[in-house]
């Protein structure tokens, strides 16, 4: 047997297996005409089940003729952005997608975005604009036009066990003396006061401390939206946080709690009051009937105010067809109201139809999300409007990360933990 | 005695000069050139392929971190040419510095850690044991299990306070111990985590190097009334020299450039202390979306692997031609 | 072989029953504590998940629903032939290159293996993009043989490099009298060397199953349609946002980690026959 037959043979017998594995390719390979599909990628915001109805929405489009109907993809959470970033560099992305909260703008930022602008001048005339629960449209806003346009918001709610809270003989706290108060009497049972996280993969941690602050009228930026943490209301709001700690109210393995730890301590009751999601209830589902989403509290000096994310749905430079693109976004906007009726989804829904629906009247805690939460929620940018690409380096970035676990030690004077997270934050939005 | 003397003798030669697995009977290593010349075009060919994939796959993305290192830009768009910026700006960074010397204690405990773990069992295991066949390939487990799945298992039993291990450590009456929420006790943890992931591996190794000393060393030993500390330090020990120092090597290079045990546990934290610097780089990368500077962690952690590797490898060689 | 027993029979002179049980107590007892990890995980998996309607304590009811209900059938159709593709080509790849690794002694060689040092020592992580941005390019991103190609680059350094330290304990008298009797140097290659070397082959086909197994990193990445899923892959899909399916993930876990186990199984016997380390020490 001589060499050139070996080779032949090796590659035969190696690729005989992969190619009875290997099915069609995904992507497209055409050189791009109006009519290729239109590339739609989601992520998992709920169960599997979730994805599937996305799915058959998506196949449920009827694209106007000339233009290709749509396709769905779903990209785990894991590493999403690399798989994002990556296919956009190779020109392999999507034509619309969800994404994170600031993706958007990270992308908007690296040219990869086409503005939603002329869409939401259609959506004017034909009234759908009007659907949008009010400034929320704006919040995509940049300096080049509307980066995406919002589909879902991703709250973030004071969550109380009701029954946890009768055990002790405490009432729904409504502001931070009585969320002490409960505490400390909560802690007399065996249950921790307040409850997050800040382990591998869980921003809740730094999600809380950022609305423990603009609870107080503070934030992290000022109204220009230069980074400005070490004001007098965040130190009064990290005091607080710190005297938690310190008196035990907040577990000290919080720390490294990844969030299905957070959601297993809910479930079996060891955790009383704390920021988490909207979608708590369904997470912790063992004490589901026994939670309650508390009334926004009221901070120090009176203030009201609470932290979103607004999820949007954004359109890319490289599409078939931006009339393509634009169509099919309004159709997916125009049937999102499925997930709410089915039930199938956590986040909190923008469109005043949906609120206004049956299926959504049906959930309590999702009635209080948006009459309670929703009108005096605002996202990083509080104090100002602009949300901006560095946004997104904040929030997943690191010195956010350990300015949450700094506090939740519960060992740091917090004007310097501040002054550290400041110059961190100028870092990431340099 | 006199046979004694010749089979020692002869054994040791054998062994020194890297006989192997040969065993008795089969002449030492090959000398120097005695390959015929017209075998030259065949072994380029033999050798091709392998260089395409090597260069493919290994070089090309270096020379692109290279790059990426050099300039200010994204995962997108290469951006603007900046020089050593970056690398200046990484070397003064408090975390950098904190994250090498995690990395140097991670490496250190992870490469002997498993090392001692895997020649104990690997002697154990040389001797009759019941089972012993059910045992080495149980024992394999921890390093063949996904880690995906080995931190899932490890997190669960470690991470609240109602988990088994601290609930375990509870009633042994030594208290609350957060072993991913304190620092220091979530450095250990990771450690641990390693050497347990990795233990298997060393095992192997030393098992097939123990299993290729000549077996008349030993008889010769044991005849010269050598307890069994002495053979094992003076005998064992230094003719396994090579395949532990390679099995060093190897060690090394996984536990410098492990994100995924570390990653998967702690996420880097708390409050960074586990963060070795293939973990920074890659939160730097992609928490803090600063590629420049991201890559040019990772680009100083090559080098000093790769200097560090290379010393170590060519004392190795030393060593042999001694 | 027979040298083989003796060894293991002289290296502990003195040994008797009670020193057999007393070794065997201490092995059971590291094993039984090493593995716990590995039962929790398999406990886990009989265990209702998060979602689960169950209420009793163990229930079969992940498995059932992974094999029924999501793609699990076609991830592990898939890892398995990418794994088995990634074997057969490192092995087929490594053998030649390590042959003239082991054999050929100029100074390009030595730059070669010192090559393969080097190139091994960039963390996957920052390699991924750049990589994927080139498969894209050439069509091969998102397919299953794009993903074979980037764990047999990966495989390269430490394959070639096994395969060169097990053909080193192969003398080369054999195939010089091979030469003489007139075999072309490709032909000793595989009639002597590689017939001899079923220990070193499987050494290196084990480290290529687990690198392509194991791996999700790349996978990740690479792999976005449904139906080229491996099983890492897959095992994402019960990651939400906030919250974990764990019922199907660790029912999915099991099933990742029964191929490789039971390749341990089957080829353990080939190790201990002084493969590696051996011949490494030789490297």
């Amino acid at each position: 047997m001589n060499r050139r037959a070996f080779l032949g043979i090796a590659a035969a017998a190696a690729s005989a297996p992969a190619l009875a594995a290997c099915t069609v390719s995904g992507s497209s390979n055409s050189s791009g005409g109006a009519s290729d599909p239109i590339k739609f990628w989601d992520q998992p915001w709920g169960s599997p089940a979730y994805n599937d109805l996305a799915k058959k929405v998506t196949d449920g489009y009827q694209p106007p003729a000339g233009t290709g109907k749509a396709s769905y993809q779903v990209i785990p959470w894991n590493n999403f952005y690399q798989t994002y970033a990556s296919a956009i560099a190779s020109g392999t992305g999507p034509a619309v997608s969800t994404g994170g909260g600031f993706q958007p703008f990270q992308f908007a930022a690296q040219g990869a975005i086409a503005y939603a602008d002329d869409l939401l001048e259609t959506w004017k005339k034909d009234g759908f604009y009007d659907d949008f629960l009010p400034g929320l449209l704006d919040a995509n806003k940049t300096d080049n036009g509307y980066a995406g346009v919002p589909w879902q918001l991703d709250a973030r709610i004071l969550w109380v066990n009701q029954k946890l809270l009768e055990k002790a003989g405490v009432e729904a706290p409504t502001d931070l003396d009585s969320l002490l108060a409960a505490g400390r009497a909560l802690k007399k049972i065996g249950v921790f006061g307040f409850g997050t996280g800040t382990g591998a993969g869980n921003n809740l941690g730094s999600h809380t401390m950022v609305a423990m602050m603009i609870m107080n009228g503070g934030g992290l930026f000022d109204p220009d939206g230069k980074p400005d943490c070490v004001t007098d209301r965040n130190i009064e709001s990290m005091d607080f946080i710190r005297q938690l700690a310190r008196e035990g109210i907040i577990d000290p393995a919080c720390i490294s709690y990844t969030t299905d730890n957070l959601n297993a301590q809910w479930a079996s009751g060891k955790v009383a009051t704390g920021f988490h999601t909207a979608g708590l209830q369904s997470q912790a589902a063992a004490v589901k009937d026994d939670l309650v989403v508390n009334s926004p509290l009221a901070g120090p000096h009176g203030d009201k105010a609470a932290l979103h994310f607004v999820n949007s749905v954004m359109m890319y430079a490289k599409t078939p067809s931006q009339q393509a693109s634009e169509a099919f976004l309004t159709y997916y906007l125009k049937n999102i109201h499925q997930y709410w009726d089915a039930a199938l989804i956590n986040g909190v829904p923008v469109l005043k139809s949906i609120t206004a629906s049956d299926a959504f009247t049906k959930n309590p805690a999702q009635v209080k999300i948006v009459k309670e939460y929703t009108p005096i929620s605002t996202t990083y940018a509080a104090r100002g409007t602009k949300l901006t690409a560095g946004l997104a380096a904040v929030d997943g970035g690191q010195a956010l990360t350990q300015f949450a676990q700094t506090m939740l030690q519960g060992k740091t004077d917090s004007k310097a933990a501040l002054t550290t997270l400041q110059s961190g934050i100028e870092e990431a939005v340099k | 005695m006199t046979m004694s003397s010749t089979s020692l003798a002869t054994g040791l030669r054998r062994a020194l000069s890297g006989a192997g697995a040969a065993g008795p009977g089969r002449p030492p290593l090959q000398t120097r050139n005695t390959r015929p010349s017209r075998g030259a075009a065949t072994m380029l060919a033999l050798v091709a392929p392998s260089v395409v994939l090597l260069v493919l796959i290994n070089a090309y993305p270096l020379v692109v971190a290279a790059s990426q290192s050099l300039h200010k830009g994204s995962l997108i768009i290469t951006g603007q040419f900046t020089g050593l910026e970056n690398y200046t700006d990484v070397l003064t960074r408090p975390a950098f510095w904190k994250a090498a010397w995690f990395t140097v204690v991670f490496t250190l405990v992870g490469v002997f850690g498993s090392w001692l773990v895997g020649l104990g069992l690997a002697l154990l295991l040389r001797t009759k044991i019941p089972a012993g066949g059910f045992f080495k390939v149980v024992l394999m487990l921890p390093w063949v299990v996904p880690i995906v799945v080995s931190s899932t298992a490890w997190n669960w039993l470690v991470a609240t306070p109602d988990s088994p291990v601290p609930r375990l450590a509870r009633s042994l009456g030594l208290g609350d111990l957060l072993f991913l929420a304190d620092p220091t006790l979530a450095a250990i943890t990771v450690c641990v985590f390693k050497v347990w992931v990795s233990f298997p591996f060393m095992m192997l190794m030393i098992s097939a190097a123990l299993a290729s000393v000549d077996h008349n060393v030993y008889e010769a030993a044991d005849m010269d009334g050598a307890t069994k500390w002495q053979t094992f330090t003076r005998i064992t020990l230094p003719m396994i020299r090579r395949s532990t120092y390679i099995s060093w090597i190897l060690m090394t290079i996984f536990c410098v450039n492990d994100f995924p045990t570390i990653y998967l546990l702690t996420g880097g934290g708390p409050v960074n202390a586990t963060s070795s610097l293939v973990v920074l780089a890659y939160r730097t990368v992609f928490q803090d979306f600063q590629t420049g500077p991201g890559v040019a962690i990772a680009f100083l952690m090559t080098l000093a692997l790769v200097v560090i590797s290379t010393v170590l490898y060519r004392q190795i060689r030393k060593g042999e031609t001694a | 072989m027979t040298s083989l027993e003796g060894a293991r029979l002289s290296a502990h002179p003195e040994r008797g029953t009670r020193g057999r049980w007393g070794r065997f107590a201490a092995i059971l007892a590291f094993t039984a504590i090493a593995l716990i990890p590995i039962y929790v995980t398999l406990f886990l998996s009989v265990r209702p998940g998060t979602f689960s309607a169950a209420t009793s304590f163990l229930t079969f009811e992940n498995f059932t629903n992974i094999f029924a209900n999501t793609g699990v059938l076609t991830w592990l159709g898939n890892s398995l032939g990418v794994t088995l593709a990634t074997v057969l080509i490192s092995v087929a790849v490594a053998a030649p290159a390590g042959y003239v690794l082991s054999r050929a002694r100029s100074k390009a060689v030595s730059a070669y293996s010192l090559l393969l040092f080097i190139v091994q020592s960039l963390p996957i992580i920052t390699a991924i993009v750049p990589l994927f941005v080139l498969f894209a390019k050439l069509g091969l991103a998102d397919n299953l043989i794009g993903i074979v190609i980037v764990y047999v680059g990966s495989t390269m350094s430490v394959a070639t490099w096994m395969m060169a330290a097990y053909f080193d304990s192969i003398p080369r008298a054999l195939e010089e009298a091979s030469w003489m009797d007139g075999c072309s140097v490709f032909g000793s290659f595989l009639r002597i060397v590689l017939r001899n070397s079923l220990p070193g082959i499987l050494s290196t086909a084990i480290f290529a199953f687990l690198l392509a197994w194991n791996d999700y990193l790349v996978a990740l990445v690479f792999l976005k349609s449904s139906e080229v899923f491996t099983l890492p892959v897959g095992l994402q899909s019960f990651f939400q946002q906030n919250a974990t399916d764990w019922g199907p993930v660790m029912a999915v876990s099991v099933v990742m980690l029964l191929p490789p186990a039971l390749v341990f199984a089957v080829l353990n016997k080939y190790f201990s026959v002084g493969g590696i380390g051996g011949s490494l020490a030789g490297r």
